[in-house]
């Protein structure tokens, strides 16, 4: 009954949240990019993960548009994006933005991302830290911790059930039940994750990390936070705890009851979390 | 009408629990299940039989690369090849194949297939593959761009069989100052190109293009290769010419024994072992292995794949292996091959577990009282 009641509240808010960020697409270096936004303030780029949860407008876009300009970018390769095979590497795809932001005149942003997003804003922020006001990481990739390898996410995808234990703190939950089930009919969800882990896969199948990334990162001197889920099984806690080795300034959070995905497991802790930090 | 003799020398000892225990007999199968002691007389078993195919009339015989499995223990097909290069006198040798992005440079193959050319006296037939998915997760290599160098890489190793060298070679995934393979070749080009598919419509077009030879792997339904040589001589057409039977090989295992109870009976419990143990979870497909569109397609055409089968019953039915009597065998081989309309049979009837006595038993029986009566057009 209390799930049911959950669900229904969820899909009020995703309804409240239409007609904010429709899609518009703009040319960079050649690649059609796929852009949502909404909300007017300082400049908040939102970088998506593998699961590519920039295709609509989310309630936690919309909570941070009332005091923002938030923009929501879909990666070349996901969604309606494209362009990915000018994409070899996690560098093209900071090269992407750096195009996409100088297309729309944004010299300075607050810059974040989750996962796969976080590891881009990283790899943005060392190249052009200039541009980069505040940055925000969240269970992200992107270095290598000997002692906890990273686990192979495309074996584990073979086994939906395992990919969900993977993913979530709670993998029965509501949320947990939205994110696999949301997107259209089980054909076109396969299609999309096939997609979406094509794009990861020419990123990371080599090397899941970036090996330059560590003598890189002292380049980032904005204010940064690092937020983790603290049951991430995917990109465990001890991944946040590198990064942070790198940026010593970094403030480090940790949220108590979420997996790998903070932005829908534990939605209201993770949004103030960044917004309280983005505001100061 | 040319019949060949393939082998995937398998591993015939996997434990009588494995389907309970293990994933898969690829990629992730600990190797400690790997009897090195054992594995020297299966070596020497297997290239007995393969060796055993040219003196008993076979056109020709196949070896396939795959890693890090049960399935098939030649990680390297052309060090089996080397060795049957010196072990036969007639038969032609293919290669099916070299899974070209897994070699970097994929010079080494243009190197080592025209060692083995000049080595068989020209015997060789070259087959140049994308890999199956798991080799990508053994060998560690992208899979999203597989496709693209298993192009550049075939481009790059005919120039270098067929311009002289040294030469310059330039390409989005490989650059070359110095290319320049000794040996050569031996034929008046390059070894006849054989590429194995699956059915994917992209391989299809792309060597009915080239007018290389398709070859259907094995173990599909029958309503499968109908499907992929009919789209292949269509693409053939496209491409303006009619499609030669020799351009056509179809993939399928064949037993023959006195009698038809006595075939399905010696060959039966093998063949299981083979689908159940050595197929399990086969089609892993890293993303961006093909298409979405066709991953989607792979996924639902599973039931017309091997390992979906369960009943002996779902074999016949699906002609997925030809078991029988000589009389039988040679009715089906005939009614088959007459209508796909295929040039090259590659049959093969060692499983992992089948006894090597039995293995060649069949193969005499083939050779004696079914070869001579499926040859005519």
């Amino acid at each position: 009954m209390f799930e049911t009641l959950k669900k229904l509240k969820y899909g009020a808010r995703v309804l409240l949240s239409k007609g904010g960020g429709q899609p518009e697409t703009i040319t960079v270096a050649g690649r059609p990019t796929v852009i949502r936004h909404a909300g007017e303030g300082p400049a908040f780029v939102y970088l998506h993960s593998t699961l590519g949860e920039a295709s609509s407008w989310l309630p936690f876009y919309q909570t941070w548009a009332r005091q923002f300009r938030v923009l929501v970018p879909t990666h070349p390769g996901f969604g309606d994006s494209r362009g990915f095979e000018q994409i070899d590497t996690i560098e093209d795809m900071a090269f992407h933005y750096v195009e996409l932001f100088d297309a729309l005149g944004l010299d300075e942003i607050i810059l974040g991302g989750v996962s796969l997003g976080g590891w881009i804003a990283a790899e943005f922020a060392v190249r052009w830290p200039e541009r980069v006001k505040r940055l925000w990481i969240a269970d992200a990739p992107g270095l290598w911790v000997n002692e906890q390898p990273l686990p192979d996410l495309f074996r584990i995808m073979q086994h939906p059930a395992q990919t969900r234990e993977m993913l979530f703190h709670d993998p029965h939950s509501y949320m947990a039940d939205l994110v696999f089930k949301a997107g259209g009919s089980e054909e076109e969800r396969l299609l999309n994750t096939y997609q979406n882990l094509t794009v990861l896969a020419r990123l990371v199948w080599e090397r899941p990390y970036d090996p330059k990334l560590p003598e890189r990162l002292h380049r980032i001197q904005c204010p940064t936070l690092l937020l983790w889920g603290e049951h991430d099984q995917l990109v465990p806690p001890a991944y946040g705890k590198a990064y942070q080795k790198y940026l010593p300034h970094a403030e480090w959070k940790l949220i108590a009851n979420s997996g790998h995905l903070p932005m829908f497991e534990c939605e209201a802790e993770f949004v103030e979390a960044v917004t309280r930090f983005c505001q100061a | 009408m040319q019949y060949f003799f393939f082998h995937l020398m398998g591993w015939p000892y996997l434990p009588e629990d494995f389907e309970a225990r293990y994933d898969s007999a690829w990629i992730w199968l600990p190797n400690q299940l790997y009897d090195p002691v054992k594995g020297q007389d299966l070596y020497r078993e297997y290239i007995n039989t393969l060796a055993y195919a040219d003196e008993l009339g076979f056109d020709g015989i196949c070896v396939n690369e795959h890693h890090q499995n049960a399935y098939g223990l030649m990680p390297s097909p052309n060090v089996i090849a080397g060795a049957l290069t010196q072990r036969t006198r007639r038969c032609k040798i293919a290669v099916i194949g070299n899974a070209l992005p897994l070699y970097n440079p994929p010079l080494r193959v243009a190197e080592e297939f025209a060692m083995l050319d000049v080595m068989s006296g020209g015997r060789l037939i070259a087959g140049m593959v994308i890999g199956g998915g798991p080799e990508y997760f053994s060998y560690q290599i992208n899979p999203t761009n597989a496709r693209e160098r298993f192009r550049e890489a075939l481009d790059l190793i005919l120039k270098a069989w067929t311009e002289p060298g040294p030469l310059l070679w330039n390409s989005r995934h490989y650059f070359f100052r110095n290319v320049n393979p000794w040996p050569r070749p031996l034929k008046h080009q390059n070894p006849p190109i054989w590429i194995p598919g699956v059915g994917s419509a992209e391989t299809i077009e792309f060597v009915a293009q080239r007018r290389y030879c398709y070859m259907g792997i094995p173990y599909f339904h029958l309503d499968v290769f109908r499907r992929v040589f009919g789209q292949f001589r269509e693409a053939c057409a496209r491409a303006g010419y009619t499609a030669k039977p020799e351009q056509m090989g179809w993939g399928i295992p064949v037993y023959v024994a006195e009698t038809d109870r006595q075939a399905r009976e010696e060959f039966e419990p093998h063949l299981w072992y083979f689908v159940r143990k050595h197929m399990k979870n086969i089609n892993i497909t890293p993303p961006g292995y093909t298409s979405p569109r066709s991953a989607l397609a792979i996924l639902k055409n599973r039931s017309f794949f091997l390992p979906a089968q369960q009943t002996w019953d779902d074999i016949e039915k699906g002609v997925f292996a030809i078991v029988g009597s000589p009389a039988t065998v040679r009715q089906k081989l005939n009614t088959y091959r007459k209508e796909l309309g295929v040039g090259v049979v590659l049959t093969g009837c060692q499983t992992g577990t089948l006894p090597h006595a039995l293995a060649r038993k069949s193969m005499e029986l083939f050779a004696r009282e079914v070869l001579p009566h499926v040859r005519d057009a």
